[in-house]
Order: C-alpha cells, then structure tokens, then sequence
C-alpha cells in the first residue's frame, strides 16, 4: 500500500501548478466557508443574548393566555413570591416578577400613551439590561415609593427630566379607572427608538396599588446563566407549577418566536451561498482529476497491459484526489482557523452594520465564534464536494480499452 | 500594421474547444458561478424592496414635511397650516405623484376591556389611497368615506387585544394644543390587516376633519407625506420642494426619516457586490487553472507561432480572447437560466413559516425575487473584469515564452 | 550585397555539469538567393545557428545582420516582425497550427501581415496548388501526411513572401519520395523567385541540391566548400 501513496502523492505534483491551483480554490473556500460559518454562528449567539438579555429573559411564567391577548385580568397570582420560589429551585438570583399596563402619561406640557411596567427594583437589574441604560438619574430603588424611570425619547416629548412630576391614567385589572402621579427619577437610553418612546417602569408595589392588582402580576421573567440550561430549568419549572393549570412556563422561543425565525431565514440565505462555494470548488477539482486522467490515458493503457484492473487504477485515481482534498482540508483548516480566532479577538465592521445590528440590541462590532462546528462543517462540505467530483474520472477509467489508450499520443 | 484580431479570434475559438470535456466543465462552473451571483442579488433586491417599500407605507411617502420642531416633538402644538401658495403648486406638479396631508398624534384607545397607546391618523382616505399608505386589506366593516367620517378604523391585532369588533365603540384620548386631555366616544367602523403586524397594533384611522375636531386645531395638519412612486431617485427633487416650503417647515427624504431604511439599501447593494466577487475568486482558480494547462498544452505551438513571426502581445491577446470566449459563454447561459428561473419566482415566495422573523426586519409574508438588470450587469462587469485579470497571469506567461526552449518541447 | 553576416557567433549551454559549445567563434557571410545546406552530427551546432539566424535565439556574443539589420539591437517585437515578413521557418515536424485547416494555415501568416481577405485567398490557393495541394485546402494537419503537412508548411513560407527560409531538417520525418519533392520545392524556389533556403540537415540526398555545404562539428565550422548542385535519385 505504501508504495500506491508514494505513486499518487508523486502523481500529484507532476502538474504543480495545477495542483497549488486546485488546492488553492479549496483553501479559498475553507477558509471563507470557517470565517462566515464562525461569524454566521457567532451573531445568531449574539443576536439571541442580546435580545433576550435586554428585557425579555430566558423563561417567562405567564398566565395561559397572556401572552396572545394580553389582557390586564390574565394575571398571576402571587407572582412576587412565585417569583421567590423560583429562585429557591433554580439556584439563580436572577428571577424578576413583572405587572404590565397601558397608560395615558402627562406632564405639564404633554401626553403620550406608555407602556408602563412595574418592576421589581431589587431584581429587575439582573434579569434585564435596560436599568443598566441610565443616562440621567437614578434607577427605580424603593418597592412602593411613587417613582418612575422613562425611556429618553418618552422624556423628550413629554418635556421632563428627573425631579418632574408624570400623570399616568388608565384602568386597573377590574376595569376602574386608575391614575397616579410618579417623580421621574431616571432616563434610560436604550438605543432602540421603539422602547426609548414608550418606556416606563415603576416599583411593582405602587403599581399593584394603582391598577388594583392586589397581590398579582402579570409575569415571572428568569434568565438563567447560559442559554443551553434553558432546557433544564424549563423542564424543572413546569413539574414545579403541574398542579397549576392556569400558569404557562414559556421559553424564549415562544416569546420572541421572531428572533428564532430571523435566524432560519437568515440560514437558509446563507446556505445557498456556500452551496454555490462547495459546487464551484468540486467543479475546479472535477476539471483536474478529468485532465489529470485523460492525459494519461496512453500510460493508463500501459499499466493495463502489464495487468493493472481498472479497479486499481480507480483506487489510484482516487488516492489522489484523497491526497489532494486532504491538503485543501489541512491548509484551509489552519488558515481558516488563524484568520477566524485573530478576529473573534480582534472583531470588525462592516458600513451600515451597525443600524442592522441594533435591532437586535447589539453593538457595531463583529466577532466570530470559532466552535468545532464551524470549523469543520465547511471544510467537511468541501472535502466531500472534492471526493465526489473525482467519481467520474475514476469510472472513466472503466470504459479504458488498453490497446486504444496505448495508442493515443 | 493593425492588430490582427480576425486571424486571433478564429484561432482563440477553435482552442476553446480543442479539449471540450474541460472547457464545457468550466463553461458549467461560469454557468452555475453566474446564475448563483443573479440569482442569490435577485433574491436580496426582492427583499430590500419590499423592506423600503413597507417602510414607506407605513412612513409613509419618500419625502415628508413638517412643522420644524415636530420629529423632535410630535406633539399636536407643532402642527402647521394646510399647504398653499408655492409649496402646493410645487405639489402638484410632476415628479409628485401623489401628497397627503394629515394628521398624525399619540393617543390612548381604551374599550371596557384594555386600552392601548396607538398614534391616531386623521387622514383623507382619497389623498391617501393615491399616496399608497392605507392599509392592504380590510377584513371587517367599511373604509373610512371621507375626511369628515367619525369613526375608527382598527387593526385586527388591536381589535383582539381590546376585544372589540365593528360597530363597537370605543374611547380615544389625547392632548389637545392647551395640553388637556381631549377624549371622544368613537365607533369602530373597520378592521384591517397589516402586512406589519407592528402597525396593526400601532396605528388607526380617523377622518381627518374629525380628528381636526377632537384636537380643536382647525385646519392643521402635523405632516405631509410626498410620493413620486420611485424611491431610488428622490435626491433630485427634495430641495425644490424645501424651497418652496420655506424656513418654518422641515422637508427631509426617507433615507433620513428612517435611517435604518436608508442604511439597508447601502448595506444590501455592498453585499452584492460582494458575493459576486467571492463566487468569481471562487471560480477564477479554475478560470486560471484551465488555461494554464491549455497553454501548457500548446508550448510548442506557441513557439512556431513566435517563428512565424507573431509578435508576443498577439500571443497575448490570442490566450485572452480565448478565456474571453469561456467568460461571455458562460455568462450568456448564466443570465439565460438566471432569467428562467426567477422570472417565475417573481409572482412571489411564501415565507409565511418565517414571518415573525422577517418582520423583525421589516418584511412581509411573501418575498418577491427582482431580477434587475443592473444586477445582471454587474455581475457581467464582475466577471469580464476580474476574468481578464486572473487571465493575464497564464496569458503573459504564454506570451513570455522562450521560443527554442518551446519548440523543443516534446 | 551580401544577405547574412555573422560575426564570431558564442553560445554555450549547461547541462548538469557539462557545459557544451554549441557555437564556437562561427563567422559567416551568406549571400543573397544562395541555397546552403548546414550538415554534422546532432549536437554540432546546426539548429542553434539556425535559430539564431532567425532571430529565435541569442547568441552570447558576436554579431548578426540579416538584409542590413543587426538582430542584437531589435527587440524582441521587432524580430518577431522581421520573421514575419522576411524570413521563413520549416522545421522537421509540427509546423503547422493544429487547429487550422491546410488553407487557413497558409492565410493565417498573411492575415497576420494585414493581407486583404480577397487576395490572401486566391494566393492561398495558388501555393497550395503550387505544392501540389489543391485537393486538400480544408484538411486539418491531423488529416494529412508528414510530406503534405512540410509542402503545407513550404505553401505558407511562399504565400508570406520572405527573402530568406531556414529550414531545420526538413525531411527527418520523410520518405525518399516525399523528400524528393520538398527538395525540388525549395530549389524552384529559389532560382525562380530567388529566395535564399539555409537548411539544415545530415541527409546526404539533400546536401546534394546545394551550391553551398557548411560542415560543423562542437560548434565549429570544419568545412565550408561550394559545389555544382545534384537533384536526389529517386
């Protein structure tokens, strides 16, 4: 067996030129195919960290239909110490219980319809990034004090700073009418213009008494340390809460079914893309091995003679092109590698990028996530793409007839 | 004496197809290469379009005015007149397709069962029918008939949310210019559906005249919205209509009002670009390969062609013309099935299964693939280019070579 | 006027350790509408002194003019179009464009020149004719014989009208029949339209059609005598 390698690594570089060739489109293409799979796989984590880390956590304890029709009754009851349950069974302190209303707010020059959630102050900062945005004031601090933290754009056109008196007028969850004065004591600068124009959050103590919520919420927001333990606490919860029916423990899929979606579409686009790359790359390799037979078709017709199968001939054949997917593979895998992880460091830009990126709560810079899987999977494509291009050389070799071929000059 | 192209181009023909199996295997790579680059910018200009186009239907219009302070403060204090004068004249005529004035506040909408934060359209129905911004499709009840009509036209999404339907009535609140609150009893006369499920939640629809009411702001209105039907080529018209607007309004064009919009189309058109050019790196190593081996092929003819006299840049050109030939074939049958497959897939895409998705970005439930000839001539420009580039290598070797060495050559 | 001057023409090559003289301190002058036969052994020096007549290949030192031009101060475009238009090359096989029939092998030279189309076909047709190819103009070399592809060869040399041809063994690859003729060619050629034919060779049959035999041996020229030209027996 030595001695058919030593052939065909020899065989290989009889045309060297068209050898680095071959090999250089595969390099190409792994190289590329680990940098955009690194940096594909890379921006979904991010998209889904950063999404879910800005307000909507991990899990959600929700009642049944909340979610759908979000009506102010769909509540939880006890959700603060459902809340504190939560954190006892899962280990983790970051468990926050949440009340969410509609509300005309006023100050004394302007009124905007908000979203005004009560928050827990101790909690709210560990399950969400928004407390974090604060650039005027202070963060929410007393549970029942009468005070309210807006987003920058709501403080903006309602003409308010921190020390500012806000009306807020709504109804509660049995249909009164609710209202209540709060002293702006923060402005939170999320970045995304939608939240910045309609948040508002305020102690979940006062809110329960404003909107007559007694001792109910309207959710449980976890967010548990890293997402692949999503699973494990989603299963734990829902034995937790089987007796109570009414309650649904929701994951982030569900809430914020868009973000897994995005992420589809985006992949689909992006495997057309590196389809292309592999079928290109497998048509340069195609070409070589084809050229590579045909011009030895007269030594080929030899080699029959003296009583070499087609088989082994096939195998040869095939031994190159192992060998030449092989070097493609090594090459591209460590080029590829190198390129990737300097820039999962380095990160980098792209114009425009920045504005698309926001969408999803992130900042402008790009870094790549180098795993197992996005460095083998292309490379592997290619390397598989290479092997079967060389299919049809190789059987060629089984129509050969030794004297025509030994005939042809 | 001239260039002999005539006696070159016979030559680089027949050389193509001296070892067709390998020049028809490339000529499938081009093929496949060029397709893939229209096909894949066909798919992306399908979905950017609709991206602007959505945008600017719930913008809506390409180029908007209003009172200056209004973007920073949407409040009803910063309205402005009803247009007239120059700046409606400039209105009427072309490029303005079509105008719309209305009125455009944030509101409360309660029902006995919830209340929501909305902004509250008081629109002409007509004015925006010929702008394009009424929502697609109405699924319950009737459109709004005038300026004067008093009642609400309402998502779907809202309707269910505040479990309300047509014929119900519902309470809407706002501020009016003395900063009271301004609240009316109003019935639900129709429900749409948006192609945003955003908007269905966010806007609804009043007579104008009625809103005008509500607010006691006379004839005011708070924006503008101005169509020429062509969002690519706003620029030109923009400062005409400022012009005529004067200093107390501020005119600006979409790709300012929406930034992210703006920034998409930049963003999608680079991207493009840069596919194209991967695919063709892609295929350039064979493009070279290829010719490598045919002039490797073809040494010792090279050498007598030298003996006969032809001077190194005819054997130059000859090897160019040749990949030349490879390159405008391959990109005939390219554009040629780039063209029978999208033109069919122009009808649209279902995407419905990623819909929530898309919307994140802006996108509806169906994606249009737009086979552009700009796109088709870019890809040409990219691959003619970069082709002859990646052919100079072999092609100057070719020409380079030392012509008793290449005739010795067995 | 004397056609071709050479001047102490060196030319070593290496190969592996050896280092050969291929030309050795050669000085010769040519005159116009001679036909001269370089004969030796393989290695003597023959084709390189052909190759460098024509331009193909530059000598280490010494000097050539050919009509009045020294080859050293041409570039290498310039002796391309020296080729082109004055001198014509016949060598001992592959002398034609494959992928180019027996006719469009012979316009391809003229097509290069800037010959018009009309007159580069009827006089294609005439030195095919000439030849003695008249039936065969669309046949690619592939489908002609060794003797038909070196007369299509001649057929081109002719049509491009040069003032000299170099020819580098032209009947190697030929039977006595098909030599004879290509012989007879060169030698119409050159008393009825006084071309001046350098050949190459060490076929005995063919030094005897010329008025002129240079014998080299290592590069040197031995023997340098003129004689009264002999057609080949047959």
């Amino acid at each position: 067996m030595g001695v058919s390698w030593l052939l065909a690594w020899r065989n290989l570089w009889r045309h060297r030129r068209r050898t680095w060739l071959t090999v250089g489109a595969m390099v190409f293409c792994n190289i590329l195919l680990i940098f955009l799979v690194s940096l594909q796989l890379g921006s979904y984590q991010m998209m889904i960290d950063g999404s879910l880390a800005a307000f909507t956590g991990h899990i959600q304890i929700q009642q049944r239909d909340y979610l759908d029709e979000q009506h102010m009754y769909q509540s939880v009851p006890g959700a603060v110490e459902l809340a504190a349950r939560v954190r006892t069974a899962l280990g983790v302190e970051s468990v926050a219980a949440r009340a969410e209303a509609f509300a005309l707010a006023s100050s004394a020059e302007r009124s905007f319809g908000v979203l005004l959630t009560g928050v827990q102050p101790a909690y709210e900062p560990l399950v969400s990034t928004f407390p974090g945005k604060l650039r005027e004031g202070r963060y929410l601090r007393d549970g029942n004090a009468q005070e309210i933290v807006i987003g920058a754009v709501l403080a903006q056109n309602l003409k308010v700073g921190p020390g500012d008196e806000l009306t807020f007028l709504g109804s509660g969850r049995d249909g009164s009418f609710a209202a209540g004065v709060a002293t702006v004591v923060g402005i939170l600068d999320t970045g995304l213009p939608d939240v910045d124009r309609s948040m508002a959050q305020l102690p979940l103590g006062w809110f329960r008494q404003v909107f007559a919520m007694g001792d109910e919420g309207h959710s449980v927001v976890i967010r548990v340390p890293a997402l692949d333990e999503v699973g494990g606490a989603l299963s734990e919860l829902r034995a937790m809460l089987l007796a109570r029916k009414e309650l649904a423990v929701l994951d982030w899929d569900t809430l914020m079914p868009g973000l897994r979606q995005a992420i589809t579409s985006d992949m689909a686009g992006a495997w057309f893309q590196y389809g292309v790359l592999v079928i290109l790359v497998a048509f340069s390799v195609l070409n070589t091995q084809l050229m590579s037979v045909l011009e030895r078709t007269r030594e080929f017709g030899v080699m029959m003679a003296l009583g070499m199968s087609p088989l082994r001939l096939a195998q040869l054949v095939g031994m190159e092109t192992l060998l030449l997917a092989v070097l493609g593979l090594a090459l591209g895998l460590l080029g590829g590698s190198l390129l990737t992880w300097y820039l999962s460091y380095a990160g980098f830009t792209y114009p425009g990028v920045e504005e698309m990126m926001q969408r999803f709560m992130l900042g402008g810079r790009l870094y790549p996530q180098i795993s197992a899987t996005s460095l083998l999977s292309g490379p592997l494509a290619v390397f598989a793409g290479a092997l079967l291009a060389a299919l049809y050389p190789a059987l060629r070799l089984f129509r050969l007839e030794p004297v025509a071929a030994m005939r042809t000059a | 004496m001239a260039f002999p192209v005539a006696a070159i181009s016979t030559l680089a023909w027949r050389n193509l197809w001296r070892n067709h199996r390998r020049t028809l295997i490339m000529l499938l790579a081009i093929t496949v290469g060029v397709w893939a680059m229209i096909f894949m910018a066909s798919l992306m200009r399908g979905m950017t379009d609709q991206m602007v186009r959505n945008g600017l239907q719930t913008l809506p219009g390409e180029v908007q005015i209003h009172q200056r302070d209004y973007l920073r403060d949407p409040s009803v204090v910063n309205s402005m007149d009803a247009p007239g004068g120059a700046l409606l004249a400039r209105l009427q005529e072309a490029p303005v397709a079509a105008w719309a004035g209305r009125v455009r506040v944030p509101a409360v909408i309660a029902s006995e069962r919830g209340n929501r934060g909305v902004t509250l359209l008081g629109i002409d129905p007509v004015a925006e029918a010929a702008l394009g911004s009424l929502p697609d499709e109405l699924v319950a009840g009737r459109a709004l008939d005038g300026p004067g009509d008093r009642g609400l036209v309402i998502g779907a999404n809202l309707a269910r949310r505040l479990e309300t339907a047509v014929g119900k009535r519902v309470v809407i609140m706002s501020q009016d210019t003395q900063n009271n609150v301004a609240e009316r009893g109003a019935r639900v006369v129709g429900i749409y559906r948006a192609r945003l499920q955003g908007s269905e939640d966010r806007y609804v629809y009043a007579g104008r005249a009625a809103v005008q009411d509500l607010l006691g702001i006379g004839e005011r209105i708070s924006e503008i919205a101005v169509t020429g039907h062509d969002y690519r080529n706003v620029a030109p018209w923009v400062p005409r209509i400022a012009a005529a607007a004067g200093t107390g309004l501020e005119v600006l064009p979409w790709t300012e009002l929406d930034t992210f919009l703006g920034s998409m189309l930049v963003v999608q058109d680079g991207f493009a670009l840069v596919f194209m050019v991967v695919v063709f790196l892609a295929l350039s190593f064979g493009l070279v390969n290829t010719l490598v081996m045919a002039v490797f092929e073809r040494v010792r003819e090279i050498g007598l062609m030298q003996a006969l006299g032809m001077r190194p840049g005819m054997i130059l050109g000859q090897i160019m013309l040749e990949s030349l030939y490879l390159l405008l074939l391959g990109l005939a049958l390219g554009n040629l099935l780039a063209l029978v497959t999208v033109k069919p897939l122009e009808s649209g895409i279902d995407i419905s299964s990623v819909a929530q998705g898309m919307e994140m970005v802006g996108m509806g439930t169906t994606l249009y693939p737009v086979l552009h000839t700009a796109d088709m001539l870019m890809s040409t420009t990219v691959v003619i280019v970069l082709g002859l580039l990646a052919s100079l290598a072999p092609a100057w070797r070719a020409s380079r070579l030392d012509p008793v060495a290449a005739l010795n050559k067995t | 006027m004397t056609d071709i001057s050479c001047r102490n023409l060196c030319k070593t090559f290496h190969q592996g350790d050896a280092t050969i003289r291929a030309l050795d301190d050669v000085s010769l002058d040519i005159e116009e509408g001679s036909f001269v036969c370089l004969s030796g052994p393989s290695g003597s020096g023959k084709t390189t002194l052909l190759n460098a007549l024509g331009g193909l290949d530059t000598p280490d030192s010494g000097e050539i003019t050919v009509g009045g031009q020294r080859l050293d101060l041409l570039s290498k475009s310039e002796l391309a179009q020296l080729r082109l238009n004055r001198i014509g090359f016949v060598f001992q096989a592959y002398n034609l464009v494959p992928v180019l029939s027996a006719r469009e092998n012979v316009e391809f030279i003229m097509q290069v020149q800037g010959v018009r189309a009309r007159e580069r076909r009827s006089l294609a047709a005439a030195v095919l004719a000439e030849v003695g190819l008249e039936d065969m103009e669309e046949r690619r070399p592939a489908q002609l014989s060794g003797g038909q592809q070196q007369r299509v060869a001649v057929a081109r040399a002719i049509a491009s009208k040069p003032a000299l041809v170099l020819a580098d063994e032209p009947t190697a690859n030929l039977d006595s029949r098909s030599a004879a003729q290509l012989m007879d060619l060169f030698v119409t050629l050159n008393t009825e339209r006084g071309v001046t034919f350098v050949i190459s060779t060490h076929d005995p049959r063919v030094m005897g059609y010329a008025g002129r035999l240079i014998s080299m041996r290592d590069g040197r020229i031995v023997a340098d005598e003129r004689q009264q030209p002999h057609a080949m027996a047959v």
